[in-house]
C-alpha cells in the first residue's frame, strides 16, 4: 500500500518507459523499411511513414508529402522533438519528471540509468537525426539505455504494491500499442494482394512482426514462411509472445488482480477479466469471419475504460 | 606547484609565514604528487557522477525547473579535533539557549517581561505566529534541525553568522560530497581520522520519532515537500530515501477528525511526525496563508491538539530571526546562566534608532540584509555596491527600518580551491547540522560552502557558490 500520488508518478513512469521503447522500436523498423522501399514502390515506403504518423499521432504534416519528404522530417519529430506528444525524448522526459517525483521508491540504478538515457537522448541534433547512418546509431544507443533501465527495474526494484503500478503501466500501454498498431496496419495488409512485388509484400508482414518484436518468436513457432492469416493469429492469440494481444490482456489483468487485495474484485479487474475471457475464447476463425477489426476496437476500448476506472479507484484522479 | 596564501583574510591552509599548517600537510603533499592530467581526468569523472546521478538543485528566477549541478571542489576542508569540539560545545549551548527562547516566548515571555530583548522587536516579526501562542510542543522540542552558519574571521576566530530554525537545507550535499570525494579521490582518506557522517539520516529518524505523539506503536514518520519544483528537492527525496520513509505532498495529506492521514491507493493511514520542509506561512491554509496550495487545510489545528508532530514547530522561525540574532548572546546568559562559547558578529539593528543612524551612515561598510529573507537574496554588500545602489537601498531601509540589520564586512577565511587548473583561495563558510532529539546532537562537520568567484564573499549555492567535503578529525589516542 502506498501513497496514491507515487502509485500515480510509478504507473505513468512504466507506461512512458514502454511508450519511449515502442517509439524507438517502431521508428527503426520504419525508416529502414522506408528507405529500402523507396525507389522499388513509392507509395509503400509513404504509407509506413503515414502509419507511424497514426499510431503516433503528432502535429499534422501539410498537403500530401513525398515518402522523401516524410523520411527528411519524420526520424527527428518523433525522436527530439520536444513538443512532439509522441517523440521518444517527450516520453523520456515525461518518465523521468516522474521518477523524480517518486524518486524514494525507486533505486539508484532505476533512476541513473533512466537519466542517462535522457541525457544521451538530449544531447542529439536535428542535423544528426536527419544523416540515416547517425540516425540509427544513435536511435539504437537510446534503444539499449532504454532496455537496460528496464533491466535495472527487473534487476533491483523490490517486488511491492509500487513495483506492481510501474508494471501495471507498462503492461497497460504495450498491449493498447500493439493493439493499435494491429488496427492501423491490418486493413491494408489484409485487403490488398500482393501486386508489384511479392518480396516487398511479405517484407511488410516481416515489418509488421518487426515491429512487435516478434519476428524471432514466431519463426519459432512457424517456421521462416510467412503466412499473413499465421501472422495475425500469432499476434492475437500468442499465448507466450509478449507483444500478442493475448499475453498483454493477461498481463494487465494479472497485475490488477495482485494489486486488488481482499475477496471483492476490483471495476478495473472486472473489466479485464470479461476481456481476457473474450481474447481467450475467440478463435482463429476471425479473419475468415471479417472480424478482425472490430475485435481490435474493443480491446482498445474495453483497455481505455480499464484505465480510466483504475485511476479513478487507485489514484483519485 | 604554485601555491597562493590568501591575503587579506585568514587562509586555512598557510599560516603567517606561508608555512603549511600541521594538519593539512599531508594533504599538500599529496595534492603535489598528482599530474594536471590526473587532476582533470579526476574531475571529470566527478562532474560525470554528479550529472549521472542527477543530483542538483533548482534556481528560481530562471527558465522554470532548471537543474543545476551544485559545484564540488574536491579539496577537503579539515577541522582538527581541538576545535571542533569547542564548536560543538557551543553549538550545543546555542541550540538549547534557543529552545528555551522559544518555549518563553510562546509561553510566559519572562524574557520580554524583564527587558531582555525589546518586546516590539519579537512580537512584531512575521515569523512569531501569535495564533501559537500556549501551545506546547510535543517533548517542549521546537527546533529538531538546525543549520547554523559559521565564519572565521581575520585571526581565525569561529563567529556564528546565522541560525536557521526554519527548513535548514544542505546536509545532502554534505553527505553526497563525502561519497563523491571518497568515490574520486580515495588516496585523500588514508593518512587521516576523518570522522564519519553516514548516521545522520539514522539520526534524524532517531529524533523525529522521539516526538511522536502515539505512544506503544511504531511512528509513522514523513517528509513533507513543496514538490519537484522546489530549489531543495533533491534533498527532500534524498532523505526520505535515505531514512526510508515515505515523501508526502501537501495533497497526499488529509485531515480527519482532528488526524492527519495519507492518502494510499488501498486507503489511508494515520501520520504522527511530519518533518516539513515547507515554510510556515505556507503550512495549513486555514490558519496562515489562505491562497497557499502546497499545505494541508486543519494541520495546524491537529498540531495544536497534540496528535501530529511538525519538526521543526511552526513559530521556530522567529529564533532565527537576524533581529533576534543580535540578542543571542544575552539570551544564552539569560537562560542558562552561562557565557557564550561560540562568538558572533557585532550587528546593528535598525528597530534601534542609534543602530539605524549609525546603518544610514556607515552603509559602505556594512553588509546589510533583510531580516525576512535567506539565500542571499535582498541584501547589501555596501564595501562593493555603487553609490546609486546604496542610496536606492538606503530608501528602502527608511520605509521599514525594523525589516534592517547590519553587520560589518567580515573577512571570511580562505581555503584553497581548484579553479581552471589551479589551487587558488576562495572564501569558505560553515553550516553545521544540529539534531535536537533525546538530546542536542552536531553532525561532525557540515556544509563547507565555497564561493567560486575571485574575490566574492557570498557562498550561497543561488548565488554562484560550490561546496567542499568537511573533515572533522576523530582526536587522536592518548
Amino acid at each position: 500500500m502506498i501513497l496514491s500520488r507515487v502509485a500515480d508518478g510509478l504507473y505513468w513512469m512504466g507506461r512512458y518507459i514502454e511508450r519511449a521503447e515502442n517509439v524507438t522500436r517502431l521508428l527503426l523498423v520504419t525508416e529502414e523499411l522506408a528507405s529500402e522501399a523507396l525507389g522499388l514502390d513509392e507509395q509503400v515506403a509513404r504509407a509506413e511513414w503515414n502509419h507511424l504518423q497514426a499510431i503516433f499521432p503528432g502535429p499534422e504534416i501539410a498537403g500530401r508529402p513525398t515518402a522523401r519528404a516524410l523520411a527528411a522530417s519524420r526520424p527527428a519529430a518523433l525522436s527530439i522533438d520536444p513538443n512532439h506528444p509522441y517523440s521518444i525524448f517527450f516520453s523520456l522526459r515525461k518518465a523521468r519528471e516522474n521518477a523524480r517525483t517518486v524518486r524514494e521508491a525507486l533505486t539508484i540504478e532505476v533512476f541513473v540509468n533512466l537519466n542517462d538515457t535522457y541525457r544521451e537522448l538530449e544531447a542529439l541534433t536535428p542535423r544528426q537525426m536527419a544523416d540515416p547512418p547517425m540516425f540509427r546509431d544513435a536511435l539504437g544507443s537510446v534503444h539499449r539505455g532504454i532496455m537496460s533501465t528496464v533491466g535495472a527495474v527487473e534487476q533491483t526494484l523490490s517486488r511491492d504494491a509500487g513495483w506492481l503500478f510501474l508494471k501495471l503501466g507498462e503492461s497497460l500501454e504495450r498491449v493498447f500499442r500493439t493493439t493499435v498498431v494491429l488496427q492501423i496496419k491490418l486493413p491494408g495488409l489484409l485487403t490488398h494482394e500482393p501486386t508489384v512485388d511479392l518480396a516487398l509484400f511479405y517484407t511488410q508482414w516481416r515489418n509488421l512482426l518487426r515491429g512487435l518484436s516478434s519476428l524471432e518468436n514466431y519463426r519459432k513457432v512457424f517456421g521462416a514462411r510467412l503466412e499473413p492469416v499465421e501472422v495475425v493469429n500469432f499476434l492475437l492469440f500468442d499465448p507466450h509472445t509478449p507483444r500478442s494481444v493475448r499475453y498483454g490482456t493477461t498481463a494487465v489483468k494479472d497485475y490488477l488482480d495482485r494489486i486488488a487485495t481482499g475477496t471483492d474484485l476490483s471495476q478495473p479487474a472486472r473489466i479485464l477479466g470479461k476481456l481476457v475471457a473474450a481474447v481467450s475464447y475467440e478463435g482463429p476463425d476471425l479473419i475468415r469471419r471479417g472480424a478482425t477489426v472490430a475485435f481490435l476496437d474493443t480491446v482498445a476500448s474495453e483497455l481505455a475504460r480499464a484505465h480510466d476506472a483504475l485511476a479513478t479507484i487507485y489514484f483519485g484522479t | 606547484m604554485q601555491w597562493v596564501k590568501a591575503k587579506e583574510a585568514f587562509d586555512e591552509v598557510f599560516d603567517e609565514q606561508g608555512q603549511v599548517r600541521p594538519h593539512y600537510a599531508s594533504l599538500i603533499s599529496l595534492l603535489e604528487s598528482f599530474t594536471k592530467q590526473d587532476i582533470d581526468r579526476r574531475e571529470r569523472l566527478q562532474k560525470l557522477a554528479l550529472v549521472s546521478q542527477g543530483i542538483t538543485f533548482t534556481v528560481y528566477g530562471e527558465k522554470e525547473g532548471l537543474e543545476r549541478i551544485f559545484p564540488f571542489d574536491f579539496v577537503p576542508r579539515i577541522i582538527p579535533a581541538p576545535e571542533w569540539k569547542r564548536i560543538q560545545d557551543g553549538l550545543v549551548q546555542r541550540i538549547t539557549a534557543l529552545n528555551l527562547f522559544l518555549l518563553d516566548m510562546y509561553q510566559e515571555q519572562k524574557c520580554l517581561k524583564d527587558g531582555v530583548v525589546p518586546a516590539d522587536l519579537i512580537l512584531s516579526r512575521k515569523e512569531y505566529k501569535r495564533q501559537l501562542l500556549g501551545v506546547v510542543p510535543s517533548r517542549k522540542i521546537f527546533t529538531h534541525v538546525v543549520g547554523t552558519d559559521i565564519i572565521r574571521n581575520d585571526r581565525g576566530e569561529y563567529l556564528v553568522l546565522e541560525d536557521n530554525c526554519r527548513c535548514p537545507s544542505g546536509v545532502s550535499y554534505v553527505l553526497e560530497n563525502r561519497a563523491l570525494l571518497n568515490r574520486v579521490f580515495p588516496e585523500f582518506f588514508g593518512s587521516y581520522p576523518v570522522r564519519p557522517i553516514k548516521e545522520y539520516p539514522t539520526l534524524l529518524l532517531d529524533a523525529l520519532q522521539f516526538v511522536a505523539p502515539r505512544s506503544g506503536q511504531h511512528p509513522v514518520v514523513v517528509i513533507l515537500s513543496p514538490g519537484i519544483h522546489n530549489s531543495a528537492y533533491f534533498e527532500h527525496s534524498f532523505l526520505a530515501r535515505e531514512m526510508g520513509v515515505p515523501l508526502v505532498e501537501g495533497r497526499d495529506l488529509l485531515v480527519e477528525g482532528n488526524h492527519v492521514f495519507m492518502r494510499r491507493t488501498h486507503g489511508k493511514r494515520q501520520v504522527d511526525v511530519i518533518y516539513r520542509r515547507i515554510d510556515d506561512d505556507f503550512l495549513d491554509p486555514l490558519t496562515f496563508r489562505r491562497e497557499s496550495l502546497l499545505g494541508v487545510p486543519g494541520l495546524v489545528n491537529v498540531y495544536r491538539e497534540g496528535n501530529v508532530a511538525l519538526a521543526n514547530a511552526p513559530g521556530s522561525g522567529v529564533a532565527d530571526d537576524k533581529a533576534v540574532y543580535a540578542f543571542m548572546p544575552e539570551l544564552i546568559k539569560y537562560y542558562l546562566a552561562e557565557e557564550p562559547l561560540l562568538g558572533q558578529v557585532r550587528t546593528y539593528v535598525g528597530l534601534r534608532r542609534d543602530d539605524f543612524r549609525y546603518m544610514s551612515e556607515h552603509l559602505d561598510e556594512l553588509v546589510v540584509k533583510t531580516t525576512g529573507d535567506a539565500g542571499g537574496y535582498g541584501m547589501l554588500m555596501g564595501p562593493f555596491a555603487g553609490k546609486v545602489e546604496r542610496e536606492r537601498y538606503l530608501a528602502a531601509m527608511k520605509k521599514e527600518p525594523g525589516n534592517y540589520i547590519a553587520q560589518p564586512l567580515i573577512e571570511l577565511s580562505c581555503h584553497p580551491t581548484h579553479t581552471d587548473g589551479q589551487f587558488e583561495p576562495r572564501r569558505i563558510d560553515l553550516r553545521p547540522f544540529i539534531l535536537y532529539g533525546d538530546r542536542v546532537r552536531v553532525l561532525p562537520g557540515g556544509l563547507t560552502r565555497v564561493a567560486l568567484r575571485p574575490g566574492s564573499y557570498v557562498v550561497n549555492s543561488s548565488q554562484g557558490g560550490g561546496s567542499k567535503d568537511t573533515w572533522v578529525l576523530a582526536p587522536r589516542e592518548p
